[in-house]
């Protein structure tokens, strides 16, 4: 199939005759060239029929050519809804039309069109609900039959991202008036982006006739084009959609797969006008237009849009319509203007010369349907005797019906940052209001329209942004008088049949009755109107019913059209597909420097807050007996844990010891040089927030830890404290300047050991809780000798640039005292059983230190601490829940699962906050939270693991395991 | 400064990006008890047309280090150092260090690209905190990678990771960003080399590997790659 409705050159803008391409669609083989878009192909091959409506499955075809309706939407592979008048062709492309059963010609779903009588506006809000339980039947029905396309589970990934861009000035429209505005701006020195959703700069100059002999665009397009393309101050970014206007001029633009964020200084608004629709029967065929339509076929891709042409007119631009169709050869049958005393423009004017039959108070009330409905064939012509009243009829034989009654501007973006669409009765369309701070309209937008007007107020825009965006912008250039702005809008383009078919909306379906019966219905309000009858909310949002709908229901309710405004505007502008919006994600993660070992060691990582660190070292297949055995070696022998994702804090300072006085619940003022202490931190309300221990290494200078995922948090809160404070100190957060590592197990010293000469590691030298600075395998360390597994242990903190050729030393010379790195859930076996809490895990938001048992690490002595009130509050009222330390004797039991309730009697009292099988003990053991009553030790409490299903525990004292703490101060 | 084939891992000092570097093919040499990519086995001049294009280059085992404190300004600059009063500006010194001034109370130290400066060193080994003097010195050389974007496309790249505007007419020389690139806090500081454009940028060196990835799939547009220091010396004529 090729071509038969390709017009020769200069015709067709867009296109490369030079580039043919051959798509399928309904996989019929169709040719056409590069720059072509779906439609225009499809059109240069005389097809028309592109898609059926989302409701009655009307045969639908191109209706703008702008991608500014539903007519045209179609399903490619793993798209649905493309649009195809702006999706640009490519070879193999494989297109179908949606919204039909069997083929589109032939659609065997057309039987619901009949059966429009009983499916009036708010139908469904009427039905399908009773007798009880009918919704269960129609609902897979609705479901099949609604949703515009398919989506495709196997369509395949795309690569999406996001950009950052900045402008002085960003123009959003690269017509006349943009163009202008962004040469002015640029002049002025701004640095300027001028954005256009088309793939060619011109706007209107890329199509429309101004003169007679419509040679004017091409010569301004031309001007301005080269003068914009020449200019070092203006980027142009074209095929861009600006989708989006949010506070602070903070613009999303879309071009392909990747989504702009621009902020502007000044955003200068230069988009232009979209034409509206005449209603009257059937005025949805393929093949009825706007007249801007068929000037895009005819200039943009070289495509004949018929051979019978009525035009519908309004106003001089359709004469231009007119002439342009005639230079394509088509041969107009008629032009059937809706005014009783048309201007004469200089385009009607030159068709008056041409002596074509023009009819004046004349309208097309209906069009006639040929080919089953699916082609026009002809039109019925009607005197006008009144607002939307006609009499008379004769019928005359066309393939095309071009409307041009009026425009409606493309204001929707302003209205994102509360920018406001009002009627205008002088006008007859919607005039733009509010613009955002720092925005500027310019063009046809502002209701301007001649080609002078037009370039004046795209001048003033750009020197007005210029101006405000900082810049001398020099004189003043002369603002547009308005003149020639009135009269491109017909006040009542409304022709209701008698039989129905007059489309207000084309996406929903919706008739004149329709927006008639909403209102009879009691809505009279258009955002009722408009949910009532979904007016303007089908995927064209609107932009060709607002108008005829607001006329409507003023009209319907008797309210004035002045002050009349559309349906709140939301942003998108266009449909934004799910990948945009999500584009390339960025989720930052933090290995420790010891991260590729672990790997190496197959260790099977897991994610603890922003880090990623090892669970296990083997096979998910041999999970148990894998941390089985790391435990066992850290009680046998010894066990080495990367334990770099600790926080680390120095505070340093002649007030640092004040500083942790306040900061946590324990005292620190006495707290020799030399020696660790425990850490627990509260917030205001008294709740327990993190913990860790602190190593004083001389009378100023404190080295806090912190828990993995509470560093940042507890940076924070000590920067925000000593912001009041202003205590003499510095507070650093150096976490990820540290590795460490945790080596454990009665073998320890003796690794360590084999590593360390300049610190005697003995017991009595470096006992429990102290802390040392030394050298480990050559490396600068600080020892601490603590341990949260219960063994002896060492914890060695280095520089993080050496963190990995410590892990490398301690795991070569701890070779032959068999050390085994273990994982995060050995160790959370292994400090179980010691009885040590985990701040998150075995407390929550809400619990304070007397719940936890830890009222032993609050100083009483000391005048405040953070929560220290609070905690005063919280113990002098009774306690309602306390953690506890349980077993479950039972060997045959599963193991509780964290959060599985706790009971007395009937009532849930608390829950399980750990839980897990000890080796050592031979038995369940485990944390949980129970009424106070049930905390003495060998009490019972029932813990329930399922429906039904319950276990019997028993509260026992802490620690589980080596109760004299005899293992770890050895 | 040695050379010859040399493992990264033989040494105490490892950068967090060591293996990303060797998978790309980097020649290393032993500098600062590390190893850093002196090339990746292109001929000088290529190495060079890539860096003015848009490359990437570590320097995270170099000298930086950072100092805090109320007096940490005062101090530093008794020592000798040319710090201004402006913030979040960097400050050349004479040997080609820079003292960037991250806060009123906060300096960061960024030796030269070769290598050469002995600030750091000289400064940490002349605080000690019995002085009483309330200046600090932070181990940023340990807890901050230091990478090296440079060439004409770096402006343009950092628009797809960051939203702070890097261009060069928009960022000036010796300027600093604080900022977020690839969700990531960074210190971002331009500092060209010669006539090449070039940034500095400090961060979390836990999150080094993820952003080295970030920023090598950001500047795949724009035909961007690895250069080792030999190029980027060249670029900074030292």
């Amino acid at each position: 199939m090729t071509h038969g409705n390709r017009l020769p050159a200069p015709a067709g803008l867009l296109i490369d005759r030079e580039q043919p391409l051959t798509f399928r669609f309904e996989g019929q083989l169709v040719e056409g060239y590069a720059g072509d878009t779906i439609a225009s192909a499809l059109a240069s091959n005389d097809i028309w029929l592109l898609s059926r409506s989302f409701k009655y499955r009307r045969p639908r075809g191109a209706l703008t050519m702008a991608g500014q309706d539903a007519n045209t939407l179609v399903q490619l592979p793993g798209r649905p809804s493309v649009a195809a008048d702006l999706e640009p062709i490519s070879g193999g492309l494989d297109v179908y039309g949606q919204n039909y059963e069997g083929s589109l010609k032939r659609d065997r779903g057309i039987w619901i069109g009949w059966l429009h009588r009983f499916l009036p506006v708010g139908f469904y809000y009427k039905a399908f609900y009773k007798p009880r339980g009918a919704w269960k039947f129609w609902a897979p029905f609705i479901r099949a039959k609604a949703g515009l396309g398919r989506v495709s589970e196997d369509a395949p990934h795309g690569y999406y991202d996001k950009e950052y861009r900045f402008a002085d000035v960003a123009v959003v429209g690269g017509g006349p008036a943009g163009m202008n505005a962004a040469l002015f701006a640029a002049d002025a020195g701004a640095d300027v982006i001028l954005i256009d959703e088309n793939p060619q700069l011109g706007g209107a100059l890329n199509y429309a006739r101004f003169d007679s002999l419509g040679e004017i665009s091409g010569n301004e397009r031309e001007r301005l084009v080269n003068a914009v393309q020449s200019h070092d101050n203006i980027n142009v970014m074209l095929s861009t959609v600006a989708n989006g206007w949010f506070s602070d001029n903070f613009l999303s633009l879309i071009r392909g797969n990747r989504m702009f964020k621009l902020r502007a200084k000044e955003v200068v608004l230069a988009t232009g006008v979209m034409e509206q629709p005449a209603v009257f029967r059937n005025n949805d065929l393929p093949r009825i237009m706007m007249g801007s339509a068929a000037q895009r076929l005819i200039r943009l891709y070289g495509v004949r849009p018929g051979t019978q042409a009525i035009v519908l007119a309004a106003n001089d631009d359709a004469y231009g319509v007119a002439l342009d169709l005639a230079d394509a050869g088509v041969n107009i049958v008629a032009i059937a203007d809706l005014r009783e005393r048309p201007e004469m423009g200089l385009l009607a004017t030159a068709v008056k010369e041409k002596g074509w039959r023009v009819e004046t108070g004349c309208a097309v009330s209906e069009a006639i349907a040929g080919d089953g409905g699916r082609s026009l064939r002809g039109a019925v012509l009607s005197r006008i005797d009144g607002k939307g009243v006609t009499s008379g009829a004769e019928q005359l034989n066309c393939d095309l019906i071009c409307m041009s009654v009026g425009y409606a501007p493309v204001g929707q973006l302003p209205c994102h940052d509360g920018g406001q669409l009002r009627l205008d009765t002088a006008s007859s369309t919607f005039v733009l209001e509010n613009l955002p701070e720092h925005g500027h309209a310019a063009g046809s937008v502002t209701g301007t329209h001649s080609l002078d007007a037009v370039l004046a107020t795209g001048a003033h825009a750009g020197w007005r942004a210029a101006r405000a965006a900082g810049f001398n912008a020099g004189d003043e250039p002369t603002i547009h008088d308005g003149s020639g702005d009135d009269g491109h809008n017909h006040d009542w383009p409304l022709f209701p049949h008698a039989k129905g078919k007059d489309f207000v909306d084309y996406d929903e379906d919706l008739q004149v009755k329709d927006i008639l019966n909403a209102c009879a219905d009691g809505y009279e309000d258009i955002e009722l109107v408009k949910r009532y009858a979904t007016v303007g909310m089908g995927p064209s949002q609107g932009r060709h019913s607002a108008l005829n709908t607001v006329r409507l229901v003023t009209d319907a309710i008797g309210r004035s059209l002045d002050e009349a405004k559309p349906t709140t505007v939301r942003p998108p502008y266009t449909a934004e597909t799910f990948g945009v919006l999500a584009g390339r994600m960025f989720e930052p993660v933090r290995y420790t420097p010891m991260h590729h070992r672990h790997l190496e060691l197959g260790a099977q990582m897991m994610v603890a807050g922003p880090w990623m660190r090892p669970a296990y070292y083997g096979s998910p297949a041999e999970r148990v007996q894998v941390i089985r055995g790391e435990i066992a070696a850290v009680r046998s022998a010894v066990g080495v844990l990367d334990v770099s994702t600790l926080g680390g804090i120095e505070v340093r300072g002649p007030d640092a010891a004040e500083f942790l006085n306040r900061m946590y619940t324990f005292a620190y003022a006495r707290q020799p040089v030399g020696r660790s202490r425990y850490l627990m931190m509260c917030d205001e309300t008294g709740a327990i927030v993190d913990d860790g221990v602190t190593c004083r290494f001389h009378e100023r200078h404190f080295y806090v830890t912190t828990t993995s995922s509470g560093a940042s948090n507890v940076y924070r809160e000590m920067l925000w404290w000593n912001a009041q404070w202003r205590l003499a100190i510095d507070i650093s957060d150096v976490t990820n300047a540290y590795a460490a590592v945790s080596l454990a197990g009665p073998r320890s010293r003796e690794v360590l050991d084999q590593l360390t000469d300049d610190i005697d590691l003995s017991m009595e030298a470096f006992p429990y809780m102290d802390v040392r600075t030394g050298h480990v395998a050559g490396i600068p360390a600080r020892l601490l000798r603590i341990g949260f597994v219960g063994e002896l242990g060492f914890e060695i903190h280095v520089p993080s640039s050496h963190g990995e050729a410590l892990w490398d030393a301690l795991v070569s010379v701890g070779e032959e005292f068999g050390i085994r790195p273990f994982g995060l859930e050995a160790q959370r076996v292994l400090r179980l059983e010691k009885g040590h809490v985990i701040i998150g895990q075995d407390t929550d938001g809400l619990t304070y230190p007397a719940e936890a048992n830890m009222t032993w690490a609050i100083s009483r002595k000391k005048p405040f601490f953070v929560g220290g009130r609070a905690n005063q509050v919280h113990e002098s009222r009774t306690l309602m829940r306390k953690l506890v330390g349980f077993v479950i004797d039972d060997p045959n039991a599963p193991i509780p699962e964290e959060c599985h309730l706790t009971l007395r009697g009937n009532d849930i009292v608390g829950r399980v906050t750990s839980a897990a099988r000890s080796d050592a003990l031979a038995r369940i053991i485990g944390l949980a939270y129970v009424a106070p009553s049930q905390a003495k030790i060998g009490e019972t409490f029932p813990i329930k693991i399922e429906t039904n299903r319950f276990l019997e525990a028993k509260v026992v004292s802490l620690p589980f395991y080596d109760p004299d703490n005899k293992r770890q101060e050895i | 400064m040695t050379s010859g084939v040399l493992d990264p891992a033989e040494l105490p000092r490892r950068s967090p990006v060591y293996r990303e570097l060797k998978d790309a093919g980097a020649r290393f040499v032993e500098s600062y008890g590390g190893a850093v990519a002196e090339d990746f086995g292109k001929v000088s001049h290529d190495e060079v047309d890539i860096a003015k294009n848009l490359a990437i280059s570590d320097f995270s085992l170099l000298p930086h280090f950072g100092f805090k404190g109320r007096q940490a300004v005062d101090w530093l600059r008794l020592q000798g150092l040319h710090i201004g009063d402006q913030d979040n500006v960097a400050y050349r010194q004479s040997d080609g260090a820079l003292a960037a001034k991250l806060a009123p109370r906060e300096v960061l130290l960024i030796g030269d690209v070769a290598g050469r400066s002995d600030l750091c060193a000289r400064f940490v080994e002349n605080m000690s905190i019995d002085d009483e003097v309330e200046a600090f010195p932070v181990p940023r050389g340990d807890g901050y990678f230091w990478f090296l974007i440079s060439g004409k496309f770096a402006g343009a790249m950092f628009a797809k990771i960051c939203g702070v505007d890097l261009r060069p007419k928009y960022f000036g020389e010796l300027e600093i960003a604080q900022t977020s690139v690839a969700r990531m806090n960074v210190v971002v500081v331009r500092c060209d080399l010669g006539e090449t454009l070039a940034y500095q940028v400090l961060g979390d060196v836990a999150s080094a590997s993820y952003l080295w990835s970030c920023l090598l799939e950001a500047m795949a547009e724009f035909n961007g790659g690895l250069v080792g220091h030999s190029a980027i010396r060249e670029l900074a004529g030292l």
